[in-house]
């Protein structure tokens, strides 16, 4: 063991089980229903039973609590349970939580999970608060400040986020189309994807309708029906089971000096609207891994718009600053190219299980069991990283 | 449908929309050490105080970004409108803003805010083309 506390984990846990269910735009499943099934295929998947699970991991905006998934699974002892958020940040940090539950003793194997009906229910796109209310903010929101000049939803924030970026930079639709494309085609070769049947050509993306200039419909993640879910254990018991471990090389959430408040809108007053904390996450992540872009073979990378995508490029060392446009319209994000992402598709067109389907992924590349497979992929980077502090996570061939 | 309402009475942010009824716009400061404390919150961690201040801005700015939404998600705003966000000109602060329609728009162009009365009292500070 190293004598780094943040080195302490490095390669000590391994994801070992992953589950999902079918992603659409109706389940017609109860929440409780689609976590379970998702944590009962992950858990077969690493050829334990539930009475193995002793912890659960959540994200902060799950309908279901650790509790609902302990009594529905049958779990025995639940002696560790966590949640992460906001949101989008939590995905690799819930894979964190459990790697600190299991180094500290707390549990033996926990389940990480994710699920929500995002279409059919409560759907992300739409403006925050009820229907009906008329006075919005206050209590540390600070939505009063945004929501009542039509400042409403992520995709309008990253709208303007993008349109900065196009001045800086010079950044150009097409080149955010080519992030869209690669997902695409991704997907198209993953019977999983809900965009599975859809190929999708330069011209269909700018032909679509532009839903928040200079956002296009094709810019825009799916909203989807579905869960995912892993299973975390040590590396010792990793051993006996029955896949092929992907071991967590590393693991980091991160921040940035004067991030501003709330969960969306005052990322605006930052700085820097360019650039996310996915900067920072980085660093960290990268130092505690010992490893840097250049070793990373394949990245599931945060994607609720291209615009979110062609920033992390950048924050994560993939290429300069400002550069981000050019390098995809190279094909670098293309399988062969420099980094290929969202081997699945992605939030684009796989589906939206708010970055869990991300860390799916990952362990399938590692498996070498993914539908778009890097050939002789040993690292995989995943993403947690879209507007307020973020997460990361490095996972490695045993 | 009517446009929304900001809830203009925040322990941390009501001042804003005080001033704002008085056809001034603020910032919030820290009283100790002076540090622009934005979005508005009542401590500053630069000097450890818990006493701010609203100090008037004046009003003027550029252009940082802006989208136009085209796709409409809530009944009281409808499409198309232009969502701005300006860069004050004496101050390291932004404040968004909502102009009906589509406008001919270019990124650092001067912008001037001005005093929207909503019904129910409120006021918001809105911003223009200069």
């Amino acid at each position: 063991m190293s004598a780094e506390p943040e080195l302490h984990h490095r390669d000590r846990c391994a994801i070992v089980g992953i589950g999902e269910t079918d992603y659409s735009r109706r389940s017609g499943r109860s929440d409780l229903t689609l976590a379970t099934q998702a944590a009962l295929a992950a858990i077969d998947d690493a050829g334990l039973t539930p009475a193995d699970i002793d912890g659960i991991v959540r994200c902060d905006m799950d309908a279901v609590r650790p509790n609902d998934l302990a009594h529905t699974l049958g779990l025995r002892d639940l002696t560790y349970w966590s949640e992460v958020g906001p949101g989008g940040v939590a995905p690799c940090a819930m894979v964190g939580q459990a790697v600190g539950a299991i180094l500290s003793g707390q549990a033996r194997a926990v389940l990480v999970f994710r699920e929500l009906n995002g279409r059919s229910g409560r759907r992300y796109g739409l403006a925050p608060g009820a229907a009906d209310e008329r006075r919005v903010g206050g209590s540390g929101t600070y939505d009063e400040l945004f929501a009542p000049y039509g400042m409403l939803t992520p995709g309008q924030i990253f709208a303007v986020m993008a349109r900065r970026h196009m001045i800086e930079f010079g950044t150009t639709s097409e080149q955010l189309a080519h992030i869209a494309l690669a997902c695409r085609a991704r997907a198209n070769a993953n019977p999983r994807a809900q965009m599975h049947d859809r190929p999708l050509s330069m011209d269909d993306y700018l032909a679509a309708r532009t839903i928040a200039d200079p956002l296009r419909l094709f810019d825009f993640c799916l909203e989807t029906d579905g869960a995912c879910a892993v299973v975390v254990t040590s590396v010792e018991r990793a051993r006996d089971l029955r896949r092929p471990p992907a071991l967590i090389r590393a693991v980091a959430q991160g921040s940035i000096p004067d991030p501003q408040p709330g969960i969306q809108f005052p990322v605006l007053m930052r700085e820097s609207i360019t650039e996310l904390p996915a900067k920072s996450v980085a660093a960290t992540l990268y130092r505690r891994a010992g490893l840097g872009p250049a070793d990373v073979d394949v990245a599931q990378v945060y994607d609720c718009f291209t615009i979110t995508v062609l920033l992390q490029l950048e924050d994560w060392g993939f290429c300069k600053k400002g550069e981000g446009g050019p390098f995809v319209a190279a094909g670098e994000i293309d399988l062969g190219g420099r980094i290929p992402i969202n081997t699945g598709g992605g939030h684009l067109s796989e589906g939206y299980i708010h970055g869990m389907n991300h860390v799916v992924e990952g362990v399938r590349q590692i498996r070498g069991t993914s539908t778009s497979q890097v050939p002789g992929a040993e690292v995989c980077l995943v993403t947690s990283t879209p507007l307020p502090p973020g997460s990361g996570l490095l996972l490695r061939a045993a | 449908m009517e446009r929304l309402l900001p809830v203009d009475d925040d322990l941390d942010t009501g001042g804003f929309f005080a001033a704002a009824r008085r056809g001034e716009l603020v910032v919030r400061r820290c009283a100790g050490c002076d540090a622009l404390l934005h979005l508005p919150r009542a401590y500053c961690h630069t000097c450890g105080s818990w006493e701010g201040r609203w100090s008037p801005v004046v009003g003027t700015g550029t252009l940082h970004s802006w989208t136009v939404v085209e796709h409409q998600v809530h009944p009281a705003y409808p499409v198309p409108y232009t969502v701005v966000l300006v860069e004050l000109h004496d101050v390291a602060a932004r404040f968004v803003g909502h102009l009906p329609g589509r406008h001919d728009l270019r990124p650092g162009q001067p912008m001037q805010v001005w005093f929207e009365e909503l019904d129910d009292g409120a006021v918001l500070p809105q911003w223009a083309p200069a």
